[in-house]
C-alpha cells in the first residue's frame, strides 16, 4: 500500500490491552485519513452525549497518506476526540515529528480508550507497545517531562534514535483537567484548541514516546522527486511563502494592527497602539529568535524558536505565533514583547492553549475594569495590561488554585458567574482567535459555523481576491471549510496549503504518493462528507443552530471601521447552500448524496 | 569533492534523510539514510556517513558546537565499529555516503532548500 500503512493501533488503558487492526479500506476511501478517519471512528464508537472527561471518551491520534512521505509541509498529525471545552467535536492539528514517527512505527492511527488507574506514559517502537509508569513525571512541566523521558530512555537507544524519537506530553494544566489544556510535543508544539490535554489528563496519560524504524512507500518515486524539486522553485517565487520562511506568522500582528483587524482589549477594538512597533516584523525576529524550526519535511520552517534573557524563564520555547501574540498581547492590553514571550512560555510549559488562555484572561480583565469582578475574588488587581497578575493567574489556573479554579472551567463559566455572559468573546465556549471579524466579515461566518468553535484553522485566512464582496462569503466559506477538511485528512499543513491557489497541489501530491486517480470532485466530496459528519456528531451532542452564533459585541456593536458582522443575513444562506434545513440540520437529500444516511438517521 | 555543512542554516526538516533513503531504497525510511540530522534547541546538526574505518579510533573526545558540549562520536563522519548509527537495520552493515553515484550528484544537497548543505571541491 502506498501512502497509508494500513494498520491502526488501539490501546485500552483500563484493561492495559493493546491490539493492532487493519485500517478499513472503506474508511480510507470515504474519509482519507487524519481528521476524517478520526471523526468517523469516534462517531461509530462513542455516544456523542458522553462526558468528554469520562473513561468512555476516546482520543485518536491520526496521520494521513501524505504524512512521513516527505511531501513538503506534510509532517503534521491531528488529534480527534470530544472536547471538554465546547462539548463538540475536537480536531486540533500539530506539527513537528510525531506524525511521521507514528507512521514509521507502522500505524496510520492510534486510538486510546479507557482510563488508567495511575499515571502512565505510552511507549511505542514498531510492534513493541508498553504502558509504563509515569509517577515520577506527574506534575512536571511539558519540556521538563520530555527531558526526563529522554534521560530515562538514554540507555536503551543510540544517540540518533533518542534524538529522533517524538515525545508528546501534557503539562500540569492537562493533569488538573483545565478545560483548555493542550497536548504538547517536540519541545513546544501544541495541538492547542479544544482542551484535549484535559482528556489525556482524565485518562491519567502523561505522555507518549514514539519511535519507528519502518518505511513509507510512495507510488511514483521519480515523479515525486521531480515534483518536490519543482515545488522548491514555486515556493521561492511565492511572496507569501517567502514571508512565512523569514518571519513565520510574525509578519501578521503588525499588518493586522495597521488594517484595524487585530483583536484588542477583549475585542473592544481592532487596533492596539503598542503593536505599531511590530509593523516591522524584523523587530520581533531580531529580538527573540533563536532559529527557524521546520516540521518534518517542510522547506519553509515557518515556526521560530525563541528565547529571552530572563533566568526565571530558562531555555527556549516556540513562538509566540501571531494568534498567541494577539490574544495574550493586544487582547489583554500587553504590548511588551518580552511579556508576551513570558505569557506564551508559561502557556507552553504549563500545557495550556495560548488563544483560550488569552481570551479568558482578557474577559476577566474587562469584568474587573467594569467593576463586575471584585478584586477580593482574585486577590490582586487585574486591569488590562497588568502583566504580573496575568502570569500569576496562569500558574494558578494550571494548578486550579484560588481564582484560577474558576478560570480553568472556561470563559463561559467565568462570564456567567459574574452575570455578564456577553463579555466572553467565544463561540461554542471556545475563545475567538486573533482576526477581528468586524475587519473581515467573511471570517465572522467562518468562526460562527465552525464545528469546533471559535478557531481559525478550519477555514482559511481569506487572502484571495474578492474576499470583501459579501456575495461570495457563503460560497467561499463552504468551499474553504471542505477543502481544509481534506488538507487535515491527508495530512498537510493548512498554513502552507490554504487558499484556492493550492487546490491543485493537494490533488497532485495525493495522486503521486498514493497512486490513486483522485479527481477534484472526489476531494470536495470527501471534504463535505467530513464536515457534515462532524456536524451530525455535534447535533447529536446537543450543539445546534443556537450555538452557531457570534458574541453580541461582534454582531451588534460596531467597534472596528464602524462595521458589524451580518450573521443573521449570512447564516440562513449558508445553511441553504450547504443543503441543510433552516435549523442547520442536513436534509435527507444531502445525507444521501454524501452516503451519510445511516449516520444522519434520527436527527 | 566534499559536502560542506553549515549547521546554522539547517532547519531540521529532514528532507535530506527522506531523499537519501528514497534514492537508495525507493521508499522513505530514515534508518536507511546515509545522512542524519541531530536536533537541538539552538541548532540542527546534519551528519553524513563517511568512509569506513578498520577499528575504533582512540581520540574519542568532546567537541564544542556553539558553546555547548557534544559527544565527538555524534559529529564524526567515520563509519566506525563503535558507532551504532549508520547501520543497515536488517544486516547491520555500515551505511556509507556514495555521493549518489557516478557522476556525483548528491541528492541531499539538491533537496536542501535552506542551503545548509553545499558542494565544495
Amino acid at each position: 500500500m502506498f501512502g497509508w500503512k494500513g494498520k491502526m493501533l488501539r490501546v485500552d488503558l483500563s484493561r492495559r490491552n493493546c491490539s493492532v487492526e487493519e485500517t478499513p479500506s472503506d474508511l480510507i476511501r470515504d474519509y482519507m485519513g487524519g481528521r476524517g478517519a478520526g471523526v468517523k471512528i469516534l462517531f461509530d464508537e462513542i455516544d456523542p452525549r458522553i462526558d468528554p472527561l469520562g473513561p468512555e471518551n476516546k482520543l485518536i491520534f491520526a496521520t494521513g497518506p501524505l504524512v512521513g512521505t516527505g511531501v513538503p509541509a506534510g509532517g503534521r498529525y491531528i488529534v480527534v476526540s470530544k472536547s471538554p471545552l465546547s462539548g463538540a467535536i475536537a480536531n486540533p492539528c500539530c506539527g513537528g515529528y510525531f506524525g511521521p514517527n507514528l507512521k514509521f512505527a507502522g500505524y496510520d492511527l492510534l486510538i486510546i480508550e479507557g482510563k488508567s488507574p495511575e499515571p502512565v506514559y505510552l511507549f511505542i517502537r514498531n510492534d513493541v507497545v508498553e504502558i509504563r509508569s509515569a509517577d515520577q513525571l506527574w506534575g512536571k512541566w511539558a519540556t521538563e517531562t520530555e527531558r526526563l523521558l529522554r534521560a530515562e530512555m538514554s540507555e536503551d537507544f543510540d544517540e540518533w534514535e533518542l534524538n529522533n524519537m517524538s515525545i508528546v506530553t501534557i503539562g500540569p494544566a492537562g493533569e488538573n483537567l483545565v478545560k483548555f489544556a493542550c497536548i504538547m510535543s517536540d519541545g513546544g508544539r501544541a495541538a492547542g484548541r479544544s482542551g484535549l490535554g484535559a482528556v489525556m489528563g482524565s485518562k491519567n496519560l502523561k505522555g507518549l514516546a514514539v519511535s519507528g524504524t519502518g518505511e513509507v512507500k510512495i507510488a511514483d518515486v521519480d515523479g515525486f522527486k521531480k515534483a518536490v524539486m519543482d515545488f522548491f522553485e514555486e515556493g521561492r517565487a511565492n511572496e507569501t511563502l517567502e514571508k512565512r520562511r523569514r518571519w513565520g506568522t510574525w509578519s501578521l500582528p503588525g499588518r493586522a494592527n495597521k488594517t484595524g483587524t487585530q483583536a484588542a482589549l477583549n475585542f473592544q477594538s481592532g487596533y492596539f497602539e503598542p503593536f505599531t512597533k511590530f509593523e516591522d516584523p524584523d523587530f520581533i525576529r531580531d529580538s527573540i529568535r533563536v532559529r527557524d524550526e521546520a516540521c518534518f519535511g517542510c522547506p519553509f520552517a515557518c515556526s521560530k524558536r525563541s528565547r529571552i534573557e530572563d533566568l526565571a524563564y530558562p531555555g527556549t520555547t516556540k513562538g509566540p505565533e501571531h494568534e498567541s501574540m494577539a490574544l495574550l498581547g493586544s487582547n489583554c492590553g500587553i504590548g511588551d514583547l518580552d511579556d508576551i514571550y513570558r505569557a506564551n512560555y508559561l502557556c507552553n510549559e504549563l500545557g495550556m492553549d495560548t488563544i483560550s488562555a488569552g481570551a479568558i484572561i482578557s474577559c476577566a480583565m474587562e469584568l474587573f475594569e467594569k467593576g463586575y469582578l471584585p478584586e477580593k475574588d482574585i486577590g490582586y488587581p487585574l486591569s488590562f495590561g497588568s502583566n504580573e497578575s496575568m502570569f500569576q493567574l496562569m500558574r494558578k489556573t494550571a494548578l486550579r488554585e484560588d481564582f484560577g479554579d474558576l478560570l480553568a472551567e472556561g470563559g463561559d463559566a467565568l462570564a456567567q458567574k459574574y452575570g455578564h455572559p456577553e463579555l466572553f468573546m467565544g463561540i461554542k465556549g471556545m475563545g475567538m482567535p486573533a482576526w477581528h471579524p468586524q475587519g473581515i466579515e467573511v471570517i465572522g461566518l467562518q468562526y460562527a459555523t465552525n464545528n469546533v468553535g471559535g478557531c481559525h484553522t478550519k477555514a482559511t485566512l481569506p487572502f484571495y481576491e474578492g474576499r470583501k464582496d459579501p456575495k461570495h462569503h457563503v460560497r467561499l466559506t463552504k468551499q474553504d471549510q471542505d477543502y481544509i477538511a481534506v488538507v487535515d485528512s491527508s495530512v498537510l499543513c493548512w498554513i502552507i496549503y490554504h487558499g484556492p491557489l493550492w487546490g491543485e497541489k493537494l490533488l497532485s501530491w495525493l495522486q503521486i504518493t498514493t497512486g490513486i486517480d483522485y479527481t477534484e470532485n472526489d476531494l470536495s466530496l470527501i471534504g463535505e462528507r467530513i464536515w457534515n459528519l462532524e456536524r451530525i456528531f455535534n447535533l447529536k451532542a446537543g450543539i445546534s443552530k443556537k450555538d452557531d452564533r457570534l458574541p453580541k459585541r461582534i454582531t451588534d456593536e460596531p467597534r472596528v471601521k464602524n462595521q458589524v458582522v451580518h450573521l443573521d443575513r449570512m447564516l440562513p444562506e449558508y445553511y441553504k447552500f450547504r443543503g441543510w434545513d433552516e435549523n442547520g440540520i442536513p436534509t435527507p437529500e444531502k445525507l444521501q448524496q454524501l452516503g451519510l444516511e445511516k449516520e444522519g438517521a434520527g436527527l | 569533492m566534499r559536502i560542506k555543512i553549515d549547521h546554522l542554516k539547517c532547519t531540521g526538516c529532514k528532507l535530506c534523510e527522506v531523499v537519501c533513503s528514497l534514492q537508495h531504497t525507493e521508499a522513505v525510511n530514515l534508518w536507511r539514510s546515509r545522512i542524519r540530522v541531530f536536533i537541538t534547541e539552538d541548532y540542527c546538526l546534519p551528519v553524513i556517513g563517511g568512509p569506513y574505518t578498520e577499528a575504533m579510533c582512540n581520540s574519542k573526545d568532546v567537541v564544542f558546537v556553539e558553546g555547548k558540549e557534544i559527544d565527538g562520536c555524534v559529529v564524526c563522519r567515520a563509519s566506525c565499529p563503535a558507532k551504532s548509527i549508520f547501520k543497515e537495520p536488517d544486516t547491520a552493515i555500515p551505511l556509507k555516503c556514495d555521493f549518489c553515484g557516478d557522476p556525483p550528484d548528491p541528492q541531499c544537497v539538491a533537496w536542501c532548500d535552506a542551503d545548509a548543505l553545499t558542494i565544495c571541491d
